[in-house]
């Protein structure tokens, strides 16, 4: 045990170095992917909600060729030359795939592809080019390719956080006007609302958080920090700013963990490690999130097939009784499956489920279970009733409003029974006038 | 049969609009009357809804004007409103009921200024008189088509303008909404308003409205309902393509012509 403890201790201290950021270094660099984390994360929201995701992949490729060229001509790597060069291809090749969907007949994918792949393999083009051209100033250049977030130090720090803090007020001051273009444009040019320059404000806002995010974790996986927080958020919630606020916080976590990793592990890239993270953070919302999640929507299915079984029992019940005129007699299992072909552990399982909620209850008659009798509490007695008035209610609906023939109602009575609410079943008591029979000639029960 | 009138609310002058440079409406000259119930009807494809989009300057213009109370549709905006299509927006999309119909009051607030109680209210009462109340905190993705319908006609009421203008809101709603609605424009045209309404059902038409426009690539007739609705204005619309014109239109796009020199 002390010898755990103490082989943990190099690591809890680590741990806690890092989360106090006594080191300089490390300030600096969680700073500044924290901040590139949530700005691209807002503005992601956006560009995902206006269905531009792949749009913001071709604007992060397109950056490369901006940043070399740019040091190409100021011949050293000044972040403000670099910064400019980058927004000028990244912005320009935005404006080549609306050039190319409104003026050929090639359509968006296509442009967005044709544009990515031209804007990035000039970019390698120049890449190379600048390698092999001897200059000493080029080295870390190859850093934007898969980002270098230890160099996010000093002066430019300065310059990400002031964009990135620029970014997020222009959206929140936005943010009424951006929601508006997103959801419903027409209506917003029709309201007078100045959509062009709207649509150039996203444009740019865009640009610049990619811009802003490559120094972290380079152009091949800015797209996943731009959209992976949207997509991730969208699922927990329903609500415009808490999806917001939800992907900045995922974005931000991911930062955090990337640098922790790459603190503890110093040969782990910190840009690779946010963008895992952040697609994990996607993947578990995925399966995970209440309600819209995999597992959610799969358990609510399950559910509901479960209670599809319960009522299919408690019906067989209530034709047993109609037929003993005595609504609270016992069966065997036997008994019960002769009414209906139910298979055996399918009733089983659901015999116990319902006695645990107290619709049935169970006589234990002789040694074998299979001699075990079943009967209706007065509750089981009410469902079963109910189940069974249902069914016949939407016969007589199918027959009478839908002119289906009688012999063809009872397959798609048998899932409506389930599905009909308390207040569908009012209006179709009160719309069919509590009719006696049902098409087969059978009572209908009320209570 | 096309009658023009002396002091219109709607002025369309030479109206021509093309896709892609196909015309798909060709030299509209249209007047609408102040306090009308306006039935905008045609085949498929016979332009209504280009014909409605042009007028709110959604679609550029091949030639031609428009004047919405003898004036330029810029400075008389805040009178105007518009229900766009439902199938025109991602129902997905994550805003409640109560946050679409305060997008009819931005058009009144300025940019980056905040909703008020005021236009809250308004959002509100509109909710209430398409019969909504009570859905207001309702994700818009839980509606029904009807609710949506509904939902973009509370956002059209909370604009509180004199003219409207309706893409088809009778499509895919159900019967005890379309009255809904139908009851609600014969209020607003109490009121002296003007609605304009695309609209393809020609049994209800003729309840519906009291003014019918109809198209096919270009205006066939104008006028009030019991003039217009005839047999044989009725065969001009729908009756057969009008080959030629469809035909010429395809040529100009196929073969880069010019529409206008």
């Amino acid at each position: 045990m002390l010898l755990l403890l103490y082989s943990l201790n190099p690591m809890t201290d680590a741990l806690l170095k890092f989360f106090t950021l006594q080191d300089a270094n490390v300030r600096y660099v969680v700073l500044g992917t924290v901040l590139l984390a949530i700005s691209s994360a807002v503005v992601g929201c956006f560009t995902f909600l206006k269905k531009k995701s792949l749009a913001g992949d071709a604007v992060a490729h397109a950056v490369l060729p901006g940043i070399c060229l740019a040091f190409l001509l100021a011949g050293n790597k000044n972040p403000w030359a670099l910064l400019a060069g980058s927004f000028i291809t990244g912005w320009l090749s935005l404006v080549c795939i609306d050039f190319i969907t409104s003026k050929t007949k090639l359509k968006e994918d296509t442009a967005i592809g044709l544009v990515l792949s031209i804007f990035f393999g000039v970019g390698i083009l120049l890449l190379t080019a600048i390698q092999h051209g001897g200059n000493a100033e080029q080295a870390g250049l190859e850093g934007f390719i898969f980002g270098k977030a230890a160099a996010l130090i000093g002066a430019d720090l300065v310059l990400f956080m002031v964009l990135s803090a620029l970014l997020l007020c222009t959206v929140a001051l936005f943010f009424k006007e951006l929601t508006l273009i997103a959801f419903d444009e027409q209506y917003a040019k029709v309201i007078g609302f100045p959509v062009r320059w709207l649509e150039l404000l996203l444009t740019t806002l865009t640009v610049l958080a990619v811009v802003v995010g490559i120094q972290a974790v380079g152009v091949v996986l800015m797209a996943a920090m731009l959209i992976t927080p949207a997509a991730a958020a969208r699922f927990w919630t329903d609500k415009l700013q808490v999806m917001v606020v939800l992907a900045a916080l995922l974005g931000a976590l991911a930062a955090v963990g990337g640098c922790l990793v790459s603190y503890l592990h110093t040969n782990m890239p910190t840009g690779a490690w946010i963008v895992f993270l952040v697609s994990l953070l996607a993947v578990f919302s995925f399966l995970f999130a209440p309600k819209k999640g995999l597992i959610a929507r799969h358990y609510k299915q399950k559910q509901h097939k479960l209670r599809f079984a319960e009522e299919n029992i408690l019906k067989t019940f209530y034709h047993l009784g109609e037929k003993q005129k005595d609504f609270f007699h016992s069966y065997t299992l036997n008994e019960i499956v002769e009414k209906r072909k139910f298979e055996s552990t399918y009733l089983q399982k659901g015999l116990e489920r319902l006695k645990k909620q107290g619709y049935v209850v169970q006589q234990k008659v002789g040694a074998n279970p299979a001699q075990y009798l079943w009967q209706f509490t007065t509750e089981g007695y009410e469902r079963g009733l109910r189940v069974t008035k249902l069914h016949r209610l939407w016969e007589i609906y199918l027959t009478k409003y839908l002119r289906i023939a009688p012999d063809h109602v009872h397959e798609d009575a048998e899932t409506m029974e389930h599905i009909i609410t308390p207040e569908l079943e009012k209006t179709l008591e009160t719309w069919l006038n509590y009719p006696k029979n049902d098409p087969h000639n059978t009572e209908i029960p009320y209570r | 049969m096309i009658t023009q009138i002396a002091q219109p609310i709607v002025e369309v002058h030479d109206l021509t609009v093309s896709y892609h440079r196909k015309p798909v409406l060709w030299g509209v000259d249209l007047t609408l009357p102040q306090g009308a119930l306006v039935g905008v009807m045609g085949p498929n494809g016979a332009g209504k809804s280009t014909l409605i989009k042009a007028i709110m300057g959604l679609l550029p213009l091949q030639s031609g004007f428009v004047k919405l109370f003898d004036q330029d549709l810029n400075q008389v905006r805040s009178r105007v409103s518009y229900v766009p299509q439902r199938e025109s927006v991602d129902w997905d999309f994550p805003v409640s009921v109560f946050d679409v119909v305060l997008m009819g009051r931005y058009g009144k607030l300025g940019l980056f200024q905040r909703p008020r109680q005021s236009d809250k209210e308004i959002a509100l009462d509109s909710l209430r008189k398409v019969g909504m109340e009570g859905f207001q905190n309702r994700q818009i993705s839980q509606l029904s088509g009807g609710q949506q319908q509904r939902v973009f006609l509370a956002r059209a009421l909370a604009q509180k303008a004199d003219l409207y203008f309706m893409d088809e809101p009778f499509t895919g709603v159900d019967a005890a909404t379309e009255n809904a609605i139908v009851e609600l424009l014969r209020e607003i045209k109490e009121q002296g308003k003007t609605v304009i309404v695309v609209h393809h059902d020609l049994q209800t038409a003729k309840e519906y409205f009291d003014w019918i426009v109809f198209l096919n690539l270009h205006l066939v007739a104008s006028g009030k309902t019991e003039d217009v609705f005839t047999a044989e204005l009725l065969h001009e619309t729908y009756g057969g393509k009008l080959s030629v014109l469809s035909e010429l239109a395809t040529l100009l796009r196929k073969n880069e012509y010019p529409s206008r020199e």
